[in-house]
């Protein structure tokens, strides 16, 4: 952890004012154990920002469900050797995966919903990668499902995955940008992306639970689109914390 | 050791709906003999001591627990499986615990 005592609220009002460059900066200034989460889609941009600003600090991880896509996973390679960094892969508990697989089969998430699967193949993985950490960067941006990411601000204390008795800082750099920005910035850099995007897809996540999206379609009806969007959208009224 | 226990009520009036869940659990497992108060967040009034201390503690979710223990700084938990394992120290499953940690965060099963 950063010697420094963080007032989040405080530094999340000074930073959601800036550039995700300049979030990225002040992450990567104020702690030494932090990594990006690179889940294979258009938050390579997190990886070009990072490389650019501090090439031998960046520490990448990803979580292998086991269901991507082949062209994800292609695209990790291409990461991988295009900045000539290290991609730590995380993986599922095999012997939780293997209870669900056995009980219930390949495809339970199209009868029951998509939670007990991801549950298993992404939270339980990413709750092992972030014990190890003290901070860690992600692409969740607020126009990405206006239901439960409205709020997300640039900085917050990440209460989930703390480990005991210490603090979790998680860093949101592009959460004030829009897809368009992310876009824009991709090509104006020409940085590599993943090939799932020439074929229509806009959110990309298990090859099972996600489509291509079509013209005015929110990229989140790409992903779960068996289930009802209130479903999607159940998460709890959130407390307003503003000050 | 001091365990406050935040619930929030929503603008209708009524207990948020897992603030209702929490409570369920805590009295089936016999866990209010750990609480030493009770304290409300209510939506309709932000100045209700529950909405402070959410400020106070950048609390994003309800219900929410705070734990002060002496010489520390207090520690604020909105994960009640993870209160429960690393504050009452009971034993729970995984299983538990991510299932609460992704209904509480939806936007995670996009990473």
């Amino acid at each position: 952890m950063s010697d420094q005592i963080l007032p989040i609220v405080d530094i999340d009002l000074q930073l959601s004012g800036q550039a995700p460059e300049e979030i990225m900066a002040y992450a990567l200034s104020k702690f030494k154990n932090i990594a990006i989460s690179f889940s294979g889609a258009e938050d390579v941009v997190l990886i070009d920002m990072a490389h650019k600003i501090s090439p031998e600090k960046v520490q990448i991880f990803s979580l292998d469900t086991g269901r991507l896509h082949p062209e994800t996973y292609r695209f990790f390679e291409k990461v991988r050797d295009h900045y000539s960094v290290k991609i730590d892969i995380v993986f599922p508990d095999t012997m939780a995966l293997n209870n669900l697989v056995r009980e219930k089969g390949l495809f339970s998430f199209y009868k029951d919903d998509h939670k007990e699967c991801c549950g298993i193949r992404k939270i339980g993985p990413l709750r092992r990668k972030l014990l190890t950490l003290d901070a860690w960067i992600t692409g969740q941006r607020r126009d990405q499902s206006p239901g439960t990411r409205s709020a997300i601000p640039v900085i917050q204390d990440d209460m989930a995955f703390s480990r005991p008795q210490e603090k979790l800082v998680k860093f949101n750099p592009l959460a004030n940008w829009t897809s368009q920005q992310v876009w824009a910035y991709i090509r104006q850099n020409n940085l590599p992306y993943n090939e799932l995007h020439d074929k229509g897809f806009v959110s990309i996540g298990c090859e099972p639970c996600t489509r291509p999206t079509g013209p005015g379609q929110h990229e989140r009806e790409g992903r779960w689109w068996w289930e009802e969007a209130t479903a999607k959208e159940c998460g709890l009224h959130e407390v307003n914390t503003k000050k | 050791m001091k365990i406050t226990f935040v619930k929030k009520i929503q603008l209708d009036g009524n207990f948020c709906k897992k603030c209702r869940e929490v409570q369920d659990k805590i009295n089936a497992a016999d866990q209010n003999q750990f609480i030493d108060q009770v304290i409300i967040a209510d939506e309709r009034d932000p100045s209700s001591p529950g909405m402070v201390l959410a400020a106070l503690y950048s609390a994003d979710r309800a219900p929410f627990f705070i734990v002060e223990k002496e010489g520390r700084s207090p520690e604020v938990y909105t994960v009640y499986f993870k209160f429960v394992k690393e504050v009452l120290g009971q034993k729970i499953t995984e299983e538990d615990q991510l299932k609460e940690i992704l209904n509480d965060n939806p936007d995670l099963d996009f990473l």
